[in-house]
Parts: C-alpha cells; sequence; structure tokens
C-alpha cells in the first residue's frame, strides 16, 4: 500500500469521510460501486415480490400504502444508483450486470411470497432487518452515500410501521389470518437470520476496513434479534428457532444459520432467482426502444 | 339503484381499473423514473376512485371497499378501455393519454353539474388529474414520430370513445385530433375478458376470507 493510500485508510478509520470530487484509492472505489450497486439492485429487486400483491392487496388503504411504499423502494434504487454512476459505472451497465447474475442483490429478494402474511412480514421484519444495515451507512467513509441514507433511513422506518399495522390487522383478526403470518414468519426466519452476513469479525471484514460500513455482521444480526424478537413475542408469534434466547449479558444465541443456503441463494440459485431476473430481462430488453427514443431526443 | 349511484360507480370503476393498470408497470417501467411516476399515478387514480366510491356508498348504504372489491365482474361499470391488458409502453402511453383527455372532458362536464357534491369533488380530482395530462402529453409528443405509438393510438382510439357519453365525444375528438364519424365506439356495458382475470387477482386476497379486516 502505498504512503497516500495508507493515510487515506488511517483518515477514514478515524471517521473521516471524502466527497466524490476528492482523490480515491482504486480498491476503495471498486469496493464501494461493489457494495453500493448491490444495495440499489436489492431495492430494485426487492420490489418484484411485493409488486404482485399491490395488484391482490385486500382495501383500497392497503393498496395505497403498499404502492406508495414500492414506490419509496424504486426511488431509493434511482437514489443509490446515482451514487454508483457518479463513481463510475453507468446505470446502464449496472442493469445489464444484474439481470445476467453478474452483480448480486439480497438473500431475502430470492424467495417467493405466498400470502398476505409475507407481505406483512416481508415490510416489517425484512424492512427492519434492512433499516439496521442501512443506519449503519449513515456514518459511511463516502459521504454522498451517507447522506443519502438519511432520506432512505426515514422511509424505511415508516415502512416498518406499514408492516407492523398489517400483521397487527391480522393477529387480531381470525385464526385463519393468525395462521398465515406464523406460516410466514416460519418461512422468512431462516433468510432473515442469514441476512446480515456469517459472523466474520469486522476487522476482516474489507467494507469495515475501508468504513464502508461502520458495524459488523453480528452486531447487527443482535440488533436486530434485540428489537423484534421481543416485539414477535409479543403478538404471540413463535420464533422458529428452539435455541433462540437471551443471555445474561444481553446477547442472543441461537441455531446456526445455513449459510450454504446463504451463498447458494445470492449466487442466483435461489427459489426465485432466475424467475425474477428474466421478468426483469424480458421488459429491459421489451423496452430498450423507449429508452433509445429518450436519447435520441 | 339511482341514475346517480350508476354515473358514480362507472367514473370510480374506471379509476380503479386504470389505476390498477398503471400499477402493472411498478418495478418494470422502461425507466425507474417512470416507475417512480406511475406509481404515483396509479395512487392518484386510486385515491379518485375511493373518493367516488364513498360517494356512492352514502347512496348505497355499503362503503367504499365493498363497492371496489365484493360485486361480481359484470357488476363493475368500467368502460372496456380501461380493462385491457396492455402491457407494452406505446400502449400504455396511447392509452394514458386517451384516457386523461378523456377524462378531462368528462371532469369539465361533472364541474359545471347542478349536484354540488360531486361537482366539488370534480374540481378536486381535476386538480391532480392536470399533472397526468402534462405527463402524459409530454410522452405522447415524445413518441408522436414512433410508428408503434401512432399504431396503438389508433387501435385504441374506439375504446377511448366509449368511455364517454355520446355528447362529450366530439370535444375529446376535437382534442386530440381524431374524428368521431369514421368511428365505432366500444361502449360501456360489455366488458373484456380481461376484466375477469383482472378481478380474480384483485379480489384473491379479498376473497380468501370474507368480513375479515385487514
Amino acid at each position: 500500500m502505498d504512503a497516500r493510500t495508507e493515510e487515506f485508510l488511517a483518515y477514514v478509520q478515524e471517521g473521516g469521510q471524502v466527497e466524490a470530487t476528492d482523490w480515491l484509492p482504486e480498491e476503495y472505489r471498486r469496493k464501494l460501486i461493489k457494495f453500493i450497486e448491490m444495495h440499489g439492485n436489492s431495492e430494485l429487486m426487492g420490489v418484484l415480490p411485493e409488486r404482485e400483491w399491490i395488484l391482490k392487496a385486500p382495501t383500497l388503504q392497503r393498496k395505497l400504502a403498499l404502492t406508495a411504499k414500492v414506490q419509496d423502494e424504486v426511488g431509493h434504487a434511482q437514489l443509490i444508483y446515482r451514487v454508483a454512476e457518479d463513481l463510475g459505472k453507468p446505470r446502464e451497465a449496472m442493469l445489464a450486470d444484474l439481470v445476467s447474475g453478474k452483480a448480486k442483490f439480497h438473500n431475502v429478494f430470492h424467495y417467493p411470497t405466498h400470502t398476505w402474511g409475507d407481505v406483512g412480514v416481508i415490510a416489517w421484519l425484512v424492512d427492519a432487518a434492512a433499516i439496521i444495515s442501512q443506519k449503519a451507512l449513515l456514518k459511511c467513509s463516502y459521504a454522498p452515500y451517507a447522506r443519502i441514507m438519511k432520506k432512505i433511513c426515514w422511509e424505511e422506518s415508516f415502512h416498518i410501521l406499514h408492516g407492523r399495522d398489517v400483521i397487527l390487522a391480522m393477529m387480531t383478526g381470525t385464526d385463519a389470518q393468525r395462521l398465515l403470518v406464523q406460516e410466514a414468519l416460519d418461512r422468512w426466519w431462516g433468510p432473515l437470520m442469514q441476512f446480515h452476513g456469517n459472523p466474520i469479525p469486522r476487522d476482516e471484514d474489507p467494507m469495515y476496513v475501508w468504513r464502508i460500513k461502520s458495524q459488523g455482521n453480528e452486531e447487527a444480526r443482535q440488533q436486530f434479534l434485540d428489537g423484534y424478537v421481543p416485539q414477535i413475542w409479543e403478538l404471540g408469534l413463535t420464533v422458529p428457532d428452539p435455541n433462540l434466547r437471551r443471555g445474561d449479558e444481553g446477547v442472543w444465541a441461537y441455531s446456526e444459520p445455513d449459510w450454504d443456503e446463504l451463498k447458494s441463494v445470492v449466487t442466483g440459485h435461489g427459489p426465485r432467482s432466475q424467475e425474477r431476473l428474466a421478468f426483469r430481462a424480458r421488459f429491459l430488453e421489451q423496452e430498450q426502444w423507449v429508452r433509445d427514443a429518450l436519447l435520441a431526443a | 339503484m339511482n341514475a346517480r349511484a350508476r354515473l358514480l360507480l362507472a367514473i370510480a370503476d374506471d379509476e380503479l381499473i386504470v389505476g390498477w393498470r398503471d400499477s402493472e408497470w411498478t418495478g418494470i417501467a422502461p425507466t425507474l423514473e417512470e416507475d417512480v411516476a406511475f406509481s404515483s399515478i396509479a395512487q392518484n387514480e386510486i385515491g379518485h376512485a375511493r373518493a367516488l366510491y364513498q360517494l356512492a356508498a352514502a347512496e348505497l348504504g355499503n362503503d367504499a371497499d365493498a363497492l371496489a372489491f365484493d360485486r361480481a365482474p359484470d357488476e363493475y361499470r368500467c368502460a372496456p378501455f380501461v380493462e385491457l391488458h396492455l402491457l407494452d409502453w406505446a400502449h400504455t402511453i396511447a392509452r394514458r393519454y386517451l384516457y386523461e383527455e378523456a377524462d378531462r372532458v368528462r371532469l369539465d362536464a361533472l364541474r359545471r353539474s347542478d349536484d354540488a357534491e360531486l361537482a366539488g369533488l370534480a374540481a378536486k380530482i381535476d386538480r391532480e388529474e392536470a399533472y397526468h395530462r402534462m405527463h402524459a402529453e409530454m410522452w405522447a409528443a415524445r413518441l408522436r414520430d414512433e410508428p408503434r405509438f401512432r399504431a396503438a393510438v389508433d387501435e385504441l382510439w374506439p375504446y377511448a370513445l366509449g368511455m364517454l357519453e355520446p355528447e362529450l365525444r366530439p370535444e375529446l375528438a376535437r382534442r386530440v385530433g381524431l374524428s368521431v364519424e369514421s368511428t365505432q365506439a366500444i361502449e360501456r356495458g360489455e366488458h373484456t375478458p380481461e376484466l375477469a382475470e383482472l378481478w380474480s387477482t384483485m379480489t384473491e386476497v379479498r376473497r380468501s376470507a370474507p368480513g375479515a379486516a385487514w
């Protein structure tokens, strides 16, 4: 590592932030683009499972709320891609890498949704897990990324309220509705526990070393468990992990998440990975003429 | 059902179904900017539908959700125009453009209505529709020279005419520069097979637990 890069690294590790116009080490720029691109991809791919349920929402109010939520997610994708574009990767290239399977997106968006119970669990718990990662980006060493995270976290906190409200309506409804929520929780628990990644020590995580992230994977997972398991229990739901308990020192114990499943899913082998990518690719290709027409104008 | 309730339901159903169709673009629109725009438009249209259903519900003694979701497909009063499944951008923009122009003609007439409640709601709705028209007109201007867009406008024109009462049709034709005389309008009353398909998806969750609160 040359002296300039060492100086840069020491600066960000002391909590310093840099701007798009500052000199950035190439490795830092590459890591930033990869991280930010995956974040943007996740926002965009996360729309597809929820999209189906806008069309099926059981009341006008729920339909409006879910449309607004999903609209926020697309807006986040747009903001996030713009930060990556400024770092040097064009949007068209990011979308092409997404649909070709070269770029990744979060594990939770590779799974199917079966019922309205999934809609509630996604908006409540998947968004809760995501906001924990995103709040840790408020201190990101790359200032433009940290800045957009303020708006994103603010909006995500509304999504969690929306999700909790969907869940609450079902939990105070009929037995059949309560069962839908429990079944959805059973389906999502595994992917939720994998969401923050394997418990690699944070100083060995390059994203932490460069202070792109400001916390380690296990810290994020503990924060999720601490914030949400008590709420899940309070609603009368059962978490499908017999080993889950809060230890005396406040550290949660849990069954080892299936890291092989995580690896397989994020490399495009999840139950809906290929179907969703094909769906996106179909419309990207079908409407290429529109983008061409806009560019020609 | 009286004439006022029938009128309210026809407009509300148009707005609900066109909003539903607009939502089909969520997540897959040609650009992220349009994705966001279509979600906004869909929310507005569905919000208008809700306000209109609320007026109708006061006449009919039920509520907006019951009107939106709990009728059988053949009880809906929407025009075939909004039912069509058109998941390609040329047809979608052609419908948005023709729909907004037709809706403007209809709202103008309603704003002059003796029914103060309806006239007030029409004025309120029109304030949002003004932005939809700007959006649709911008796209229509951009795609004006694209053969597939022009073909889609021609194909949908008989459907668009059918959205309006006959006395309002010449005004729509004047606005979009097309002709009423040579066209056989596809009238409100009969439904396309696409409505039954849409209805089945739209009401799936609600039908799974009749009477439940969501």
